[in-house]
């Protein structure tokens, strides 16, 4: 098919009287029309002409794009039929366990979602898997980001940008795990109003404020959470990941470095015609994944928790897994008093307010921090393999190692009864091995990579033996034993020239009576 | 004493630390036989104390019914016939069920006294009066010594914390024997709870209940969780309604006991009627339950099959080179 020009459309239009127009000449008028008015052949191209390089890991971000998508069309699917309030009413619903107790309205419509509305389990079920999926595919995206070294300069921005992402995405998640009013999101709420209250000085008047009294509040705390969660964060997470895209297309994707990549060109597959076909694929098998768990495992049966009511709780009681970290850091937190200026610092406030803010605070500055340790503030639009910077890796391995502890800290009554022993032993577990794992690992990723960074310098070339020979003069001569078969290539093509092919230090020594006139003067020499 | 083959493995692995390890294992198999030589004197001072019985006689019957328990009963009726003679000055048995004048016979005692001996005593003594190693079972009432049996903590196979759930050693008969035996040595405790009010019961209302007074250690799905220094709720999946009801009854182990000033008769019908078709019949209308433990398995699933199934299908897509 021959390429179309705007002359060659006019020069076809007017013959063509009878409006019978081609698909391609509709599709080009169509598109005239919406340039001539909005100027959009320009930012068009540059859109369908954007490079994606081919490697896997430059798709990472797009699990957690897709499944925001997904999380988008669940969410207004649910939003039409959730009524965010706390007005109390008797149950008479489809679950007879709970026929004729007391529940919210909320829980009550969580209850009709699932039961009662065509594809609302299903429904309610992907979206949950949906946020926890989104905010996986950000840390491991993240973790792409970290060890290549992407986050640096230009692209310091676009790395903010993204950890405030991760945080939002973290916050919208509670929010929306807490509107059912369930038993165990009731008790999280509970936790929540805590930690808000732990913060000196501000701490009551904000939780206060936030629900509308002391807990529970006078029930405001769910339609507020509703309101933020449905329209203000995920307004702000959209514009944001605009931004993001925005600033991806404009500063050009990263790459690893390879043949013909250099630091001024993007080598991969353009938009159109390529990379589009390969993302749409990758969103239906993003929606497909997601369709598979929400219809097959159940997540979050509220219906077997209950209505929350404060004097009730469960023991097992858990967030999800992105908060699980902060979960364990309050867990394994030692029930020290500690006052400042004459007062008590609420236990709480540490592990649960002071600890995420210095850590997001280290994830926002660390390109800058970068910067600063390695003197190293240059353009980078190739990617550092990460055993290449063995410091910078270290560093990484050790903090997911720190906050994987924290992780598993959150669930410790549940691998103390998974795995028969004393819950006290699995919490001082973790209070030691909190701090010691991340440093074991740092330690050994750090000699990992200096190996592996060895293993390239010289691959293909293993250790050969010393020989040492005695000539029968009674002198000794060491001599190299030749390169071990398969190192032969790398050798050549590093031009040095094999001996012969011989790996056996016996044949060596056998055939070393030849060799020796001219070894022994050699060393002569040197010695 | 399966942890000696790793000391011989220990042995084979390391030839230079031979004399070491024989010496530790020497000491080692002293130290398990010391402990032999003292549970025997044990049991030797509790039989004394109690009755006239031979002490070598008790320690052989207990020995032999860890492997012929049903077998042996006929013969040991013999041998220990002497002292149900004594007994037979109880005319009529204990009461054992609530709500019921059914007693317990004289040959139930009979043969609860056989079963207890053989199984019990070692550890409780023959008049279950309890020893350094286990209490007094006088006085606990039938209810008590049904849900231990029962469930298959008692007789205990291993002395930790909190004894585990196990298939019963008894059938249901047996079970009402010991029951009846050790009621008939001492009067009190509570009778066997009556399951007839349970078809009847609201299970809603069981169901707050429950979330009221067990799902704080039970977990509100039942699945058990750890509690503090080794202790820990069990699963209800297993729990037979009267097992439920004499649970909360009598509070086995770290349980707390709710009397009927606590539960009435009418709410403990409700909540046996929640664990035996609500919990353990739980509604999984999302699909796979994930052993009802809520977002830990939430989140292995969601990070290993979800954003593992995606990584994959980026390694798919894209290159790899």
């Amino acid at each position: 098919m021959e390429k179309l020009t705007t002359k060659d459309l006019l020069k076809n239009l007017k013959p063509n009287k009878d409006n019978k127009l081609s698909p391609q000449e509709r599709a080009a008028n169509a598109g005239r029309w919406i340039d001539e008015r909005l100027g959009a052949a320009k930012g068009g191209r540059t859109f369908f002409n954007k490079i994606f390089p081919d490697h896997w890991s430059f798709m990472l971000g797009e699990i957690a794009l897709y499944s925001f998508v997904v999380l988008l069309v669940t969410g207004v699917f649910l939003s039409l039929y959730f009524d965010p309030s706390s007005t109390m009413l008797t149950y008479h619903g489809s679950y007879k366990p709970l026929d004729g107790t007391q529940v919210s309205a909320a829980y009550n419509s969580t209850l009709a979602i699932s039961f009662n509305v065509r594809f609302g389990l299903l429904v309610r079920q992907m979206h949950h898997w949906g946020a926890d999926i989104f905010l996986g595919a950000i840390a491991v995206h993240m973790c792409r980001i970290f060890f290549t070294g992407a986050f640096r300069k230009p692209r310091e921005i676009n790395w903010i940008v993204g950890v405030t992402l991760l945080i939002l995405g973290i916050v919208n998640g509670f929010l929306g795990y807490s509107l059912p009013d369930d038993l165990i999101s009731g008790t999280g709420l509970r936790i929540m109003f805590s930690v808000l209250e732990s913060i000196p000085v501000v701490g009551t008047h904000l939780a206060f404020w936030l629900f509308g009294g002391n807990y529970p509040g006078n029930g405001v705390i769910i339609p507020r959470m509703y309101m933020l969660h449905i329209l203000v964060i995920p307004a702000i997470i959209a514009g944001l990941v605009g931004a993001h895209l925005f600033m991806l297309v404009r500063q050009k994707h990263t790459q690893f470095p390879g043949k013909g990549r250099t630091e001024h060109n993007v080598v991969g597959t353009p938009m159109w015609p390529g990379f589009m076909f390969k993302t749409q694929g990758f969103l239906f098998l993003t929606v497909a994944v997601l369709a598979l768990l929400g219809g097959l495992a159940q997540i979050n049966p509220i219906w077997q928790y209950g209505q929350y009511f404060p004097y009730k709780v469960s023991y097992a009681v858990q967030p999800d897994w992105y908060m699980g970290w902060l979960d364990g850091a309050l867990r394994i937190m030692p029930s020290w008093e500690i006052s400042a200026f004459g007062y008590m610092i609420p236990n709480q406030f540490f592990p649960s307010i002071l600890f995420p803010g210095i850590a997001f605070n280290i994830f926002i500055i660390w390109p800058f921090l970068e910067a600063r340790m390695t003197k190293d503030r240059d353009i980078h639009n190739l990617l550092d393999r990460p055993r290449d910077r063995p410091k910078r890796t270290a560093v990484g391995t050790g903090a997911l190692a720190f906050f994987f502890m924290l992780f598993f800290a959150s669930s410790t009554d549940v691998l103390a009864n998974y795995l028969s022993v004393s819950l006290n032993l699995v919490l001082w577990f973790f209070r030691i091995a909190t701090y010691v794992v991340p440093i074991v690992v740092a330690l050994v990723t750090y000699k990992i990579c200096i190996e592996l960074q060895l293993a390239g310098k010289n691959a293909g070339r293993r250790k050969r033996f010393n020989v040492v020979i005695r000539t029968e003069e009674g002198e000794y001569v060491a001599q190299k034993s030749p390169a071990r078969e398969g190192d032969m290539d790398v050798l050549s093509e590093h031009g040095e020239i094999p001996l012969e092919l011989n790996d056996r230090v016996s044949h060596v020594i056998r055939q070393s009576a030849d060799s020796i006139g001219v070894e022994s003067k050699k060393s002569k020499t040197t010695t | 004493m399966d942890w000696t083959i790793f000391l011989f493995i220990f042995i084979k692995l390391n030839n230079l630390k031979f004399i070491f390890s024989t010496a530790l294992l020497l000491s080692l198999f002293i130290a398990v036989l010391a402990g032999f030589a003292d549970s025997a004197s044990n049991a030797a001072s509790n039989s004394q104390s109690s009755t006239s019985q031979m002490p070598t006689s008790i320690s052989h019957v207990s020995a032999s019914t860890t492997t012929s328990m049903a077998t042996s009963s006929t013969t040991s009726v013999k041998s220990v016939g002497t002292p149900t003679a004594k007994q037979s000055s109880v005319s009529v048995g204990p009461l054992l069920y609530q709500g019921s004048s059914v007693r317990a016979t004289q040959s139930q005692i009979n043969q609860g006294k056989v079963l207890f001996i053989e199984n019990c005593s070692s550890c409780h003594g023959i008049d279950a009066s309890g020893s350094v190693r286990a209490p007094n079972l006088v006085g606990l009432g039938p209810a008590t010594i049904q849900f231990w049996v029962t469930t298959g903590r008692m007789p205990l196979s291993n002395p930790i914390i909190q004894p585990i759930r196990k298939p019963s050693r008894f059938n249901s008969s047996q079970t009402l024997d010991i029951v009846a035996y050790v009621s008939s040595l001492g009067p009190g405790g509570i009778l066997i709870p009556n399951m007839n009010g349970v078809n009847s019961a609201s299970i809603s209302d069981g169901a707050s209940l429950f979330a009221l007074n067990c799902a704080g250690c039970h977990t509100i799905t039942g699945a058990g969780d750890a509690l503090a220094s080794g202790a820990y709720a069990p699963s209800l999946h297993q729990a037979t309604p009267t097992q439920v009801a004499e649970a909360i009854r009598t509070g086995p182990a770290n349980m707390p006991r709710f009397n009927s000033g606590n539960i009435s008769d009418a709410h403990l019908n409700d909540i046996v009627k929640y664990v035996t078709q609500g919990i353990q019949r739980p509604n999984n209308a999302g699909g796979w339950g994930l052993g009802g433990v809520g977002p830990v398995a939430e989140g292995f699933i969601g990070l290993l099959i979800g954003v593992g199934l995606l990584v994959l299908a980026s390694l798919w897509i894209g290159e790899r080179d």
